[in-house]
């Protein structure tokens, strides 16, 4: 849990592999068999050159980060905005889910709590960008 | 398997078209397999008899709530989404989702662009989250 943030701290870092096998468990998941996902020789002929991840898998990644900073505080009042899809993210790539507090204001007894989030492939290019706006409290 | 659900066509998304809603059931199974695909171990999705579902769970009932009659015609793209998070759902309950088309129009560059509002609910009517999911729609 994320514990007297200030602006300018660093969130975690949340490390994960991506693989076919993940993006294919995705799918049957989400119900989202689209070929650019799960068809490797379709997807090859395609502009992207080879399978991509889905999208809302990197959703949920964003989301594991906001949990682990802000525990059941943040599905009770935790926003994710302008979250854009910048690169995609394809078998193969190590990423990483993190971000920084960019302010922090206090309204009543809960701090509001403001972040810049990313997800960046091993190369440093940013697959995934957004911002957050969580409640905490001090204590936490 | 044939999927005989027709496509989902820029024509079909007016302003204000909405759509049935969707029952979607938190089963322990569906948090298990969440959990596994995404490598999230959160122990808050297991506690016995006090899990709540995983809220990585709106980014997949945001997609069903409007292709529950039909098929996504391939090529398009998520370009942006937001989500608000007012309540948790406990596992074995069952949440109700509906969307909503907010924008339909053709941007500057001819991109077809769809906006939808969703909305999901639990079964006493409590609000679980809001999203909103700005799509460019390939036809």
């Amino acid at each position: 849990m994320l514990r007297n943030a200030k602006s300018g701290d660093s969130l975690p870092v949340i490390e994960k592999d991506i693989d076919q096998d993940r993006i294919n468990r995705w799918a049957k998941l989400s119900g989202d068999f689209n070929s650019l996902h799960v068809d490797i020789e379709f997807a090859k002929a395609s502009r992207f050159g080879g399978t991509i991840a889905h999208g809302p898998m990197s959703l949920a990644f964003l989301n594991e980060l906001m949990m682990e900073c802000f525990g059941k505080g943040w599905v009770t009042g935790g926003k994710l905005l302008e979250v854009r899809f910048v690169a995609p993210t394809r078998p193969g790539d190590k990423i990483q889910i993190t971000g920084t507090v960019t302010s922090v204001e206090k309204k009543g007894n809960d701090l509001v709590c403001n972040c810049d989030l990313f997800i960046q492939k091993q190369t440093g290019e940013k697959t995934v960008v957004g911002k957050s706006v969580a409640r905490t409290s001090e204590e936490n | 398997m044939t999927d005989e659900k027709p496509e989902l066509l820029f024509s079909d998304l007016p302003v204000g078209r909405s759509f049935r809603p969707l029952a979607f059931q938190v089963t322990q199974q569906l948090v298990d397999e969440f959990m596994d695909t995404v490598g999230d171990r959160n122990p808050l999705y297991s506690a016995a008899g006090t899990s709540i579902a995983p809220p990585g769970f709106a980014a997949i009932y945001a997609r069903l709530s409007y292709l529950q009659d039909h098929t996504m015609p391939p090529g398009g793209v998520l370009a942006k989404q937001e989500f608000e998070f007012h309540n948790s759902i406990r596992v074995g309950e069952t949440m109700y989702v509906t969307a909503k088309v907010i924008e339909s129009r053709i941007d500057e560059k001819q991109r077809k662009r769809v906006t939808f509002f969703i909305e999901a609910k639990g079964q006493d009517n409590v609000l679980i989250s809001e999203i909103r999911l700005y799509a460019i729609w390939p036809k």
